[in-house]
């Protein structure tokens, strides 16, 4: 290996170091409350549905996530021109339309809501606790905006 | 068929969904995430999708009977 190669590997090396070193501190400080979440959402899931103990662990894990999204809340950066939001107020009338429809309509089978779609895909505990910890994702992520 | 119909009907509102947050981050419409941050603004608009999303959690996970 020439000398002039030897020069130009150093500092890439060294960058390197420090960027796997800098993911690896990142990971460590994520791995484990990811760990302890998706724990938590494999209990909490297991629990019985309809009762007490279900809805706190729910209720509870949800605001103590949108309790940790809002300290950590971003600065208002957006232009607040309303008018670039319409189409997704429109779009969302549009579902809530469809959705209403089946909701007022019978038999489930035949006119499914999203409920019930969505209860025929969380058929397994995993899928269960899987959804659970995104839904707890999201409303720290919610709470921060 | 009216189990099709309602679910196309579900199909073209995530189809349209999926279109205009392409759309939006070309820059011709606000993104979901920034019209959430818009809304989001007031604070009673605020503390009602967050009590609404809390609602939509105790639902999905509580409120249904696995079998």
């Amino acid at each position: 290996m020439h000398d002039h190669e030897r020069v130009g590997d150093g500092p890439v090396d060294l960058g390197a170091t420090a960027t796997r070193g800098a993911a690896g501190r990142l990971s460590a400080r994520w791995a484990a409350p990811a760990l302890a979440a998706c724990g938590y959402g494999w209990w909490a899931v297991g629990l019985a549905p309809f009762s007490l103990a279900a809805s706190l662990a729910v209720v509870l894990a949800g605001g103590a996530a949108a309790v940790l999204g809002s300290r950590a809340r971003r600065r208002a950066t957006l232009p607040a021109d309303r008018r670039r939001i319409v189409p997704w107020l429109v779009l969302i009338a549009a579902g809530g339309a469809v959705q209403l429809a089946a909701y007022l309509q019978h038999p489930r089978v035949d006119h499914p809501t999203l409920s019930s779609l969505t209860n025929a895909l969380l058929d397994s505990h995993a899928a269960r606790a899987a959804a659970f910890v995104a839904w707890l994702v999201a409303t720290a992520e919610l709470a921060r905006r | 068929m009216t189990r099709t119909f309602t679910l196309l009907g579900y199909a073209v509102v995530a189809a349209a969904a999926v279109g205009l947050e392409i759309a939006a981050r070309r820059g011709a419409w606000a993104t979901f995430g920034d019209a959430v941050s818009v809304a989001a603004r007031r604070r009673p608009i605020r503390v009602l999708l967050i009590a609404g999303w809390l609602w939509l959690g105790w639902h999905i996970f509580v409120r249904v009977d696995w079998g």
